[in-house]
């Protein structure tokens, strides 16, 4: 065999292994995308038609020769022929100039095409099947899919383990922190944290029915210990005597007065999705882009990874 | 004809000519004619956050990010609603860039905050394990050239009445105005109160003491332009 | 006068060739680190702390762009103008005393702009617009420059003995004026120094800086109409007409069909301009205008083949030419390599291959075997040719030339196809949701994929880039080597061993 088709195949099977690799990372392959089958169809002809046409012109260097009747002038000592157009190439034009008027005059307007008409109809056909298979997703499932979007949206602050990344954001394995507790109580909370508009007050409206007096600095070091140790150890009695009233005694929040500070809830995460906050740590952007589902299954992840 | 042509350079170059503009004649010009004109909620740039977009683009940061969301599924999931046309009527250069070798920022602003940005412009990979995005410390050090991003104002509203001082509508039917100095005073000191406003949320110590005394490093800067992406 | 030959005066071309020499090298090494620098991010601090705002990554790139378009291709493009254009139109510039002036002062304004692009693209001046990075001092210079290089050029074809226009002077004269109305059109701008205050203040902020004449989605179109045909009449235009000139005169070949060349000429010219908007698929500018750049992007393959195909033509029967000249070699490489991105720009114009392909490496890797397999060689292979005939002396080593070639084509084949996988994977992830309907990865998982790809790229370029130390090191050798006559000049380039 001539040394040219056997670099042909062998350039056109390596360029067709590259094209695979990509399929073959990426999560699903072609995933039934229109634009991954498309794109990899256009990679091949890509590779294909190069490789036909250019062994076509080498095998004519290696057994053609020159040809064909010289034009009278030179320049430099460079001449030319007065050879016709080659006919593939012509056809080939033709075809295009007029696939290319065809479709600018008829073919484009009939269409009546909009990239935005586009995007409506996809994200239509993609909201219907999936809203269909996680529709009444509960449990493992859920919490499943709260991973993988956790992964996606959450892990550049709160890290790949939901560990805050060294307090650079919250520690999603455990409901709070200490320092959480004491900057709340000191400055209070207004983040719909319930759902609906119920702040809590900064030290100054916090009460200890115990000593009657307004909570002291000693207290707030004690409590806070208390309620990020998981509501144990010291500091039971100043909890009960200030915070038991709304938070409920065992921590777990009262509706429509206090959210639970003991443990996540899906509802929690929820409202912190929907409206943020800002705390010692820093600012949690809202992300009111999840869709409802969306957030309850990430609700549903933190809640299961929480101690 | 093409024969003579080629004997006759001037009707030959007038021929070039006149076949490589007609496209532009075609393609832009109409365009032109229809102005891009500002969505609804739509603001200019205030004077921290037009010095944020000039320290961007000093920094090139164009070469690594996009600011266009298209319309896919996939690109709204990550990124949010797709770009409309009249969100970029205060982009003079746009900034759409054509490589994404970081993620688009058109709406970074809604889902990175002051703090985040804080860490991240000082050591991505310590946020990000796995980042290649470059590390810029000295933003923390070097100050804002806000004298030039107050003669872009002035510029933008004296050639193109970029609507500064006067109510420009939002989405929720109420009207905003965003504030330009009426001397490089006065934009000196608008620009130290959006400063305040940004380093309040941060921890550097040394970026709040150059803010406590009226300088604005650029890392404020630029933060700021971060926040006003939405 | 006409009985003994003419004496053609390559000064200037001489001047231009050292410019190619060294801007390549400052542009390719500057490549070679941004390609590190993303594979290991690490050396964005390669001279530490102090320096890393002039040493990172984002600070480097326009550097990169600008010296290899503006400094090395441009550079090139002078420099084979000043060589082919005497010769094809038999005029000396020694005629011509003011002609002898323009040359030289079109080379040392070049310079000045020059050094003034590279130490304010250090300093982060730029307008950002990618190929029109320039502050308008810079841009009012290039200017004029860019009148000089018309005048010198528009000067020697008045004075020509040669009646009618060799086809590479068509292709000389597209690229001038091509790029004046472009260049002027992009870069309009207002410079913020006539601001005035309420309280009268002007000239505030710095002399040099200026806001684009426009806003948003027209200055997109007007950038990438910009961006794309500086391609056109950068990348282009001007390399067509270098290999319509060496290729038959180092073979010594006809070339094969003088009506092929014609109407691709013209076809060219026609199609290029409208396909800018293949640049801005699915972003804000009206749909027909992207229609417009995705169709005339297919149609444009068929005038860029012709011109690959009558080069590839005038070869025929003479593959034992290719086989012992790597100037040769690297001529028909090159316009295969220019077949192959001309083929893969118009696939990736296609709207829904954009889809993927755009804004990920598998654009830089199109770039790549653009400009380096096609610019690069062809670049290359005319300085390979001019060396002798401008020095009078023998090339220094034919072996050396021949390893270059294939270090140098290794060093492509890495580049492009590393990008090629790179760009593809990269941009099926972003797409891809699962089994629940979400995002599949996270950004940063798209990114930490690449690295084997970011490593193997940056090999090929090392590669290319020690051919191109090759390449310097054999020009400068050749300086320095023994005399050959003029006769032994005619056609193929006396090589040593
Ligand atoms: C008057 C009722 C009331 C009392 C008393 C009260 N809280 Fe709260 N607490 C709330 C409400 C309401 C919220 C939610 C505020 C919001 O939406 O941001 C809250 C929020 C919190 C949070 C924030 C949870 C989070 O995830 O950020 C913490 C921590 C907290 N309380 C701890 C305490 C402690 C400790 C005490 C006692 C020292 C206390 N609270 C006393 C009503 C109260
Ligand atoms: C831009 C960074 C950022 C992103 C992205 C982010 N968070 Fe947060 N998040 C924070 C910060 C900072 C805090 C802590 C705020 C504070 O100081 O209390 C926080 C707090 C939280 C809290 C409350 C913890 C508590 O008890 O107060 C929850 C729950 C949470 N994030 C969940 C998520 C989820 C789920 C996602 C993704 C969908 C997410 N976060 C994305 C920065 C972020
Ligand atoms: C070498 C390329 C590169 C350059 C230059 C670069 N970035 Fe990035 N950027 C990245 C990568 C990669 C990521 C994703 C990983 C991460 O978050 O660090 C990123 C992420 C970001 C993010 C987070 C966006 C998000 O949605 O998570 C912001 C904000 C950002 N960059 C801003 C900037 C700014 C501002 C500059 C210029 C001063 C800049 N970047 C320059 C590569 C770059
Ligand atoms: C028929 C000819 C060609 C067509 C239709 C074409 C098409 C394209 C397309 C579709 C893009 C990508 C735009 C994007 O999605 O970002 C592109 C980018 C590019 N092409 Fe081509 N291409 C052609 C030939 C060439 C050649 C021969 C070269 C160089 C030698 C070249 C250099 C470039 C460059 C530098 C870019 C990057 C522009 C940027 O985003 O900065 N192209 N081209
Ligand atoms: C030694 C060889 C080279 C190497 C290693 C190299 C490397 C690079 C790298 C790493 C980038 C940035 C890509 C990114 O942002 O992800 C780049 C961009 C670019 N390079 Fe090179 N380069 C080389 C030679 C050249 C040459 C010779 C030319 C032109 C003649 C060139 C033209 C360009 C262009 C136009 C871009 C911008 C592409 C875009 O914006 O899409 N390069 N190069
Ligand atoms: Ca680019
Ligand atoms: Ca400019
Ligand atoms: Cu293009």
């Amino acid at each position: 065999m001539n040394k040219i088709y056997l670099w042909g195949i062998i350039v056109t099977v390596l360029m067709l292994v590259f094209t695979y690799i990509p399929l073959a990372i990426s999560e699903g392959g072609l995933n039934d995308d229109i634009v991954n089958i498309i794109t990899i169809a256009g990679a091949v002809a890509l590779i294909l038609i190069t490789v036909l046409v250019v062994i076509k012109y080498v095998r004519q260097m290696q057994v053609d020769t020159a040809t064909g009747e010289l034009a009278d002038e030179n320049w430099d000592g460079i001449g030319k022929y007065k050879n016709s157009i080659p006919t593939g190439w012509a056809v080939a034009f033709l075809l295009t100039m007029v696939w290319g008027t065809w479709y600018m005059t008829i073919g484009y307007p009939v269409n009546s095409y909009s990239q935005i008409g586009e995007y409506n109809e996809d994200t239509e056909v993609h909201n219907a099947k999936y809203q269909a298979k996680y529709g009444d997703f509960t449990g493992d499932k859920l919490v499943e899919m709260g991973e993988s979007i956790f992964l996606a949206e959450c892990k550049v602050c709160h890290g790949i383990n939901a560990d805050g990344i060294d307090g650079k954001a919250a520690d999603l394995n455990s409901r709070i922190s200490a320092q959480t507790v004491k900057y709340v109580i000191e400055k209070g909370s207004d983040y719909q944290l319930i759902g609906s508009a119920m702040p809590m007050s900064d030290r100054n409206g916090l009460f200890n029915v115990n000593t009657g007096a307004l909570i002291t600095d000693a207290e707030i070091d004690i409590v806070s210990t208390f309620v990020a140790n998981g509501m144990s150890g010291e500091g039971a009695e100043v909890y009960a005597g200030a915070c038991a009233a709304c938070h409920g005694a065992d921590g777990k929040g009262m509706d429509y007065v206090a959210p639970n500070i003991a443990t996540y809830t899906p509802a929690l995460v929820v409202n912190i999705l929907n409206f943020g906050k800002k705390g010692h740590m820093g600012v949690m952007p809202k992300f009111d882009r999840l869709n409802d589902k969306q957030k309850e299954a990430v609700g549903a992840y933190i809640t299961s990874i929480s101690k | 004809m093409f024969h003579w042509l080629e004997k006759h350079p001037f009707f030959f170059s007038v021929a070039v000519f006149l076949v490589i503009s007609f496209a532009g004649l075609v393609e832009i010009l109409p365009n032109f004619a229809q102005q891009s004109r500002p969505t609804i909620g739509t603001a200019p740039y205030s004077t921290l956050e037009l010095a944020g977009r000039h320290v961007y683009i000093k920094n090139s940061c164009n070469a690594c990010h996009s600011q266009l969301v298209r319309p896919f599924k996939s690109e709204t999931d990550r990124y949010g609603h797709y770009s409309l046309s009249g969100e970029y009527a205060y982009d003079r250069p746009f900034l759409w860039g054509s490589k994404r070798t970081g993620p688009d920022l058109m709406r970074v602003g809604n889902y990175r905050t002051t703090d985040w940005h804080e860490n991240h412009m000082k050591d991505p990979a310590s946020v990000v394990p796995g980042s290649i995005m470059p590390a810029y410390r000295w933003m923390y050090i070097n100050n804002t050239d806000i004298n030039t991003a107050f003669a872009e104002q002035l510029t933008i509203a004296q050639f193109f009445s970029v609507p500064y001082n006067k109510p420009v509508p939002m989405k929720d039917g109420s009207s905003i105005i965003v504030k330009m100095g009426g001397s490089v005073a006065e934009a000196n000191a608008l620009a130290l109160e959006e400063a305040k406003v940004i380093v309040a949320d941060m921890k550097d110590q040394d970026v709040k003491d150059a803010v406590a005394r009226g300088e604005i490093p650029e890392i404020v800067a630029i933060i700021a332009y971060m926040n006003s992406l939405k | 006068m006409e009985n003994h030959p003419l004496e053609y005066d390559y000064t200037v071309a001489k001047m231009f060739m050292l410019t190619t020499i060294i801007l390549g090298i400052v542009g390719m090494l500057i490549g070679v680190i941004l390609a590190f620098q993303l594979a290991y991010p690490g050396l964005n601090l390669m001279l530490g702390e102090g320096l890393a705002e002039y040493t990172n990554f984002s600070r480097l790139r326009p550097l990169h762009t600008d010296a290899v378009v503006f400094g090395f291709t441009l550079s090139g493009i002078f420099a084979t103008w000043y060589y082919i254009g005497q010769r094809v139109l038999k005029v000396s510039m020694a005629e011509s005393k003011l002609l002898m002036f323009l040359g030289k002062l079109h080379f040392w304004l070049y310079l000045v702009v020059i050094v003034a692009a590279v130490v304010s693209l250090f300093m982060g001046i730029t307008s950002s617009k990618e190929y029109a990075e320039f502050e308008w001092p810079i841009d009012i210079l290039v200017v004029v420059v860019w009148v000089i290089f018309g005048a010198g050029m528009f000067g020697l074809i008045g004075i020509r003995r040669e009646k009618s226009l060799y086809i590479s002077v068509w292709y000389y004269i597209a690229t001038f004026l091509g790029i004046a109305m472009l260049y002027l059109f992009n870069n309009m701008a207002i410079p913020t120094m006539f601001g005035v205050s309420d309280i009268g203040e002007s000239g505030v902020g710095v002399w040099y800086h200026s806001v684009s004449m426009y806003a948003g989605t027209n200055d997109a179109l007007v950038q990438w109409w910009y961006g794309h045909n500086a391609v056109a009449f950068g990348f282009t235009v001007p390399i067509v007409a270098m290999i319509y000139y060496f290729l038959p005169k180092e073979s010594g070949q006809a070339i094969y069909s003088y009506k092929l060349s014609l109407l691709s000429f013209w076809a060219l010219m026609f199609l290029y301009l409208w396909a800018g908007g293949h640049h801005l698929l699915y972003s804000t500018v009206p749909d027909w205008l992207q229609t417009m750049g995705s169709i005339f992007s297919v149609i444009l393959i068929l005038p860029s083949w012709g011109s690959a195909i009558n080069m590839l033509l005038t070869m025929k029967g003479e593959w034992q030419q290719v086989a012992a000249s790597p100037l040769i070699k690297f001529m028909v490489l090159s316009s295969t390599f220019y077949m192959f991105s001309t083929l893969e720009g118009p696939i990736q114009a296609i709207k829904s291959v954009n889809a993927i392909a755009h804004f990920t490496d598998w654009i830089v890797g199109h770039v790549h075997d653009g400009t380096l397999g096609w610019v690069g060689f062809m670049i290359m292979a005319a300085l390979y040719h001019m060396a002798p005939r401008l020095f009078k002396r023998e090339i220094y080593s034919k072996s050396l030339m021949t390893a270059q070639f294939w270090i140098q084509t290794v060093g492509v084949v890495l580049y492009f196809t590393s990008m090629w996988i790179a760009g593809i994977t990269q941009g099926m992830m972003w797409r891809a949701h699962d089994e629940f309907g979400n995002l599949a990865y996270s950004f940063i998982d798209t990114v930490t994929v690449l690295h084997p790809y970011y490593v193997i790229r940056s090999v090929g370029g090392l590669l290319y880039l020690i051919g191109f130390f090759m390449f310097a090191y054999n020009i400068y050798k050749t300086m320095s080597a023994r005399k050959v006559e003029e006769s032994e000049l005619q056609n193929a380039t006396p090589m040593g061993a």
